[in-house]
Order: C-alpha cells, then sequence, then structure tokens
C-alpha cells in the first residue's frame, strides 16, 4: 500500500484530531470523515443505551479498532443489504453488495413472467452466512406488482452454527419490521428455516453426527420421503482459490473474516490457483437430486465464471447458461459474450466483473424466457 | 429553456405555525405555501455507483455506499455518500440534484433560498421571544410531523448533512453537444 502523504495527515489532523489514525483503513479523507461520523453517532447511540453521559472514550475506543483495520460494519454491528439494514458479528461473512445486486436481479427475472409458473416457489440457499441471500431476495421478491399471492417456500443451510444462529436473528428482525397483517409474504418470511449441513458431505458418507449432508437436513425438515423439489437453488459458497487467498484478498479480508467462509476447505488435489472450485460440482449434484430447475452461484471472476460455466455445459440439460456481471441490469461497452473451451457461446450481462452464473433448465424455461 | 426538462410536483405546504397563529390571508411569510418541489425525470438522469477498481465480491469488504447521479440534459453531476444505505444515498442525491435545477432556474425564488431566507427569518424573530415560549411552539409545531409526506423527511435529513461539509459534492461537467 503506498504510504499517505504528510500533507494528507496535516489536513485530516486539522479538521479532527480521530481522522488520521482512521486515514489507512479509509485511504481518502471523504471516506474517513464519513466514517468518523458514524462511529461518532454509534458511540452516542450505545453510550444513551448504557447510560453513559461521557461516549468520548469509547468512541476512541472504536477509531482504535477501525484503525487496525477492523472492518466498519464489525464495529457497528450492521450492513445494508439492498433496502435491508442486517446484524453483522465477527465470525460471520459480512455481506457484499455484489451479492445484493444479483439477487435483486434474479427476483426480478422471476417475477418477469407468471403465467406457468408455479403458485409455490420452493427455494434453497447453501452457505446462508447471515441469511442475507433469502432475507433479500424474500424482500425483492414481493416489491414486485403481482406476487402477492405467490408463497415462498425457502430455507437457507450452513455448516457454521454462528453463522445460523445470527441468520435468525437477521430473520426475527426482519419479521417485525413487517406489518401485523397475515399475507403470503409474511407467512412465507415466518415459515423461513436455517438449517445446520455440511454441502460437501455426499449421502454416501451419510453422517451420523452433526453437521449432516443437505438432502439428509432437507428430509428431517419436511419428514418426507423423496424430498420435496427445490426449483432455485442460490449459492454464494466459499470460492477464493487458496492462492488468490494469499496474493488479491484484500489485508482485512483475510484478518478480520472467517476463512471458513472465503476458501474452501478440505482442497482436494486441485492445484492451488484453482482450489477455490471445489463447490460448484456438488452444488450441481444436489441441483439434480433436488430437482432444481433454477440456480444462481456467486463467482469470483469471469475465469471462474468460464469454468463453471463449463462444468452446465457439460451437463447438457441446463436449457440456458449466463454469466452475470456485478450490475446484472446495467448496460456497458463490455463484451457481451464469451466463448468456453467446447466453443459454445455465453451471454454475459450488465457491468462490471463477472460475479455470477445463472441457468435454467425444464418447466423453468417456460416462463423464464 | 431549462423548464423544458423540467415537470413541477404539486405544492405541499408545510403546516408551519398553524397551531400558533390559524392561517388568515394576510399571514406573514411563513404562512404561504412553499413554491413545489422540482421533480426530476428517471430517463434524464445517469446513476452511478463509486466504488474502487479491483476483485470485488468476497476478496474485498468496500464500504462504499456513494451514489453519482448525472443530469444529461444540463450535464450537472451530484454525487452522495452521507448515510451507509445506498438506498437513502439515491433518494438524497435526487433530492439535491432538484435542488441545484431549481436554483438554477430561479435563483432566489427557488424553493430552497426562500426556505433558507424564512428559517433565518423565523431563527431572528424566535430569538427575541422567551425560551419557554419558543420550545413550547416548537413542540406543537412537532405534532404536524407525522403527518409529513415522506420527501420532507428526506429534505431534513439533507439539511442535517449540510451541516458536514464534505458529504455532498458537485460538479458541473457541460454536456458535450
Ligand atoms: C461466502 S460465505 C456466504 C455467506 C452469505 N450467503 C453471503 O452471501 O454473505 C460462505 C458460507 O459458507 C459456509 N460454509 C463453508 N463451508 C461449508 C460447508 N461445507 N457446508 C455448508 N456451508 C459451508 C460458511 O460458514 C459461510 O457462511
Amino acid at each position: 500500500m503506498p504510504r499517505l502523504a504528510p500533507s494528507l495527515l496535516r489536513q485530516a489532523r486539522a479538521i479532527d484530531v480521530l481522522l488520521p489514525p482512521l486515514l489507512p483503513a479509509c485511504r481518502d479523507l471523504r471516506s474517513a470523515e464519513n466514517e468518523l461520523r458514524w462511529l461518532k453517532d454509534h458511540a452516542i447511540k450505545t453510550g444513551r443505551q448504557c447510560g453513559l453521559a461521557h461516549s468520548d472514550a469509547s468512541l476512541k475506543r472504536l477509531v482504535a479498532r477501525r484503525a487496525r483495520g477492523e472492518p466498519i460494519q464489525y464495529i457497528l454491528g450492521t450492513e445494508y443489504f439492498g433496502d435491508l439494514e442486517l446484524k453483522c458479528q465477527p465470525g460471520v461473512l459480512i455481506p457484499r453488495q455484489e451479492t445484493a445486486a444479483s439477487v435483486t436481479h434474479l427476483a426480478q427475472q422471476l417475477s418477469k413472467k407468471r403465467k406457468g409458473r408455479p403458485s409455490d416457489l420452493h427455494i434453497l440457499d447453501l452457505c446462508s452466512g447471515s441469511g442475507c441471500i433469502p432475507l433479500l431476495f424474500h424482500h425483492e421478491f414481493y416489491a414486485q406488482p403481482g406476487n402477492e399471492h405467490c408463497k415462498l417456500h425457502m430455507v437457507g443451510a450452513d455448516i457454521s452454527v454462528q453463522a445460523l444462529e445470527l441468520a435468525r436473528r437477521n430473520q426475527k428482525s426482519q419479521i417485525a419490521a413487517q406489518s401485523k397483517r397475515v399475507t403470503a409474504q409474511t407467512t412465507s418470511l415466518a415459515a423461513m428455516r436455517f438449517l445446520h449441513a455440511d454441502v460437501l458431505l455426499s449421502e454416501a458418507a451419510n453422517a451420523i453426527h452433526a453437521p449432516i449432508g443437505v438432502v439428509e437436513a432437507l428430509q428431517q425438515l419436511t419428514n418426507t420421503r423423496p424430498t420435496p423439489a427445490y426449483e432455485v437453488l442460490i449459492s454464494n459458497p466459499p470460492y477464493i482459490s487458496s492462492q488468490a487467498f494469499r496474493t488479491t484478498t484484500a489485508r482485512s479480508v483475510r484478518n478480520f473474516e472467517p476463512k471458513l467462509a472465503l476458501v474452501p476447505d478440505n482442497p482436494s488435489s486441485a492445484p492451488s490457483a484453482l482450489d477455490g472450485d471445489v463447490f460448484y460440482p456438488r452444488l450441481l449434484a444436489l441441483a439434480d437430486q433436488l430437482r432444481t430447475e433454477i440456480i444462481l452461484f456467486e463467482v469470483a471472476d469471469i475465469d471462474q465464471a468460464q469454468r463453471v460455466a463449463t462444468l452446465l455445459a457439460r451437463q447438457s440439460t441446463w436449457r440456458t447458461v449466463e454469466i452475470w456481471r456485478d450490475e446484472p441490469g446495467a448496460t456497458s461497452d463490455e463484451a457481451d459474450h464469451v466463448l468456453l473451451d467446447g466453443g459454445e457461446s455465453v451471454p454475459v450481462r450488465g457491468a462490471g466483473n463477472g460475479r455470477s452464473v445463472f441457468a435454467y433448465r425444464g418447466a423453468a424455461a417456460a416462463w423464464l424466457q | 429553456m431549462l423548464r423544458r426538462f423540467l415537470i413541477h410536483q404539486r405544492a405541499i405546504a408545510k403546516p408551519g405555525l398553524r397551531h400558533v397563529r390559524p392561517f388568515t390571508t394576510c399571514g406573514t411569510l411563513q404562512e404561504k405555501p412553499l413554491p413545489p418541489r422540482l421533480k426530476l425525470v428517471e430517463t434524464e438522469l445517469e446513476e452511478s455507483f463509486l466504488k474502487g477498481s479491483g476483485p470485488g465480491g468476497q476478496k474485498i469488504n468496500k464500504t462504499s455506499s456513494a451514489v453519482q447521479l448525472k443530469h444529461v440534459p444540463t450535464g450537472i453531476v451530484v454525487k452522495s455518500q452521507e448515510t451507509r444505505s445506498r438506498q437513502q444515498n439515491r433518494k438524497l442525491a435526487r433530492l439535491i440534484l432538484a435542488e441545484k435545477l431549481d436554483h438554477m432556474e430561479k435563483g432566489n425564488e427557488s424553493r430552497t433560498s426562500i426556505k433558507t431566507e424564512r428559517a433565518r427569518v423565523k431563527k431572528a424573530s424566535a430569538s427575541k421571544k422567551t425560551r419557554r415560549k419558543y420550545k413550547k411552539l416548537a413542540e406543537e409545531d412537532g405534532k404536524d410531523d407525522a403527518s409529513q409526506e415522506s420527501a420532507d423527511e428526506v429534505e431534513s435529513e439533507l439539511n442535517d448533512a449540510r451541516s458536514s461539509p464534505t458529504a455532498f459534492e458537485t460538479q458541473n461537467e457541460p454536456s458535450k453537444p
């Protein structure tokens, strides 16, 4: 990281003595001033709750934490994810804005045509972390006109007990924020479930102890066999390769966010540049078992997107495969398709970095096209 | 010329001091409705979310909720990064832009200029009154707030934000012919 200019530090100090320590973490004066204001508000708010008259000391402590590189979301305890303000806590990944953009776009795509769409949709989010994906999908889906009578059956699953606990707390506060009137929207939110399961565990290895496999966990939930179909499968799995973790991952992420959420555990014999791909074949196997027709998987970049799209092309059951960029709804001058190794052309939508892979098949093709 | 791009919203009069002194036609300056809030045409706006280049996704934890808004016909660009919520910043950016355009068009007769002037006059006359009376007045005035339109909330937030000099930035980038 380049050193900060002494003139910038002087300028910062002239505004507020607490600004210079924030500069290395924030990089520019404007962000540092914004963050200082948010930290001040937080110190005042928490001071008031604890009945403290002076919040100076606690503000200094907050600034010191941020100066050490701790993400501001962990310090303030929340992050905005689309329209939703969700709780954050160390040990659970902070939701990213790019994820919110993909999920919002998906909810819009699923609302374009309602003719032929089932009146009940089963949606599974694997590696659910803070619960941000099902919660935002729910919010965005019911924000679309014409969806008020459609029921969403949503399940999240994660290996981390801490993540599950946070997801349930986030669900509770979203429920509290809703109207008391009983609608498809409120019942779908109340019925959302977060399960303890290991995505990488194949049923062959049927574990006796928790965490169990995803299919087993779903069977326990509904108490039916075979497992009900999940038409939609979403996942933002750990996707950073061990090489990229060392080289291109921000220090604050490496030092403060859980590695379990970022780098796939138990990498096979894959080379260290490709061991970030571990989850995708497993997610596709689950998509088959759960009779999934629509998938949205987040990826690290356009290269990983192409590798995942190649896996999908080989399956040959997917009617349409698309790559979405950071802002899938935006227009850009960037390439509008890529060629896979097998020669297939895959459309690339939106602006920014390659961010997710979207595909559908079967009956969903009729109402998505 | 500018008027062509702008549609005016229905006037929303702030009830002001209604509880204290009933409205009369020969009332003071405060009792006249403000000029209407200017409404932007969404198709004339170019919005972008400012974030650094780089990998994104899980690899970096960006805090930027900044929003940049460009009014294509005039080339005016405003930025808002006041709040941690991008949604809220989007609303604020629209409000700032509307005020800019209104001011460009009408100068001292714009909504903001009139509001600022009234606030100054109100403050000057209020300081003459006793502290207690002023407090009572403010409380009664506050009763109306619940019924205010949401744009008013954003507007007052915007006024709070103005006290922090760096939250907003405007630049004039003339559109190319
Ligand atoms: C990148 S985070 C995504 C969290 C959340 N969905 C989001 O978008 O912010 C990945 C999540 O996968 C979970 N995870 C890691 N390995 C897992 C496994 N084998 N089975 C299930 N979940 C796993 C982690 O605990 C973490 O919460």
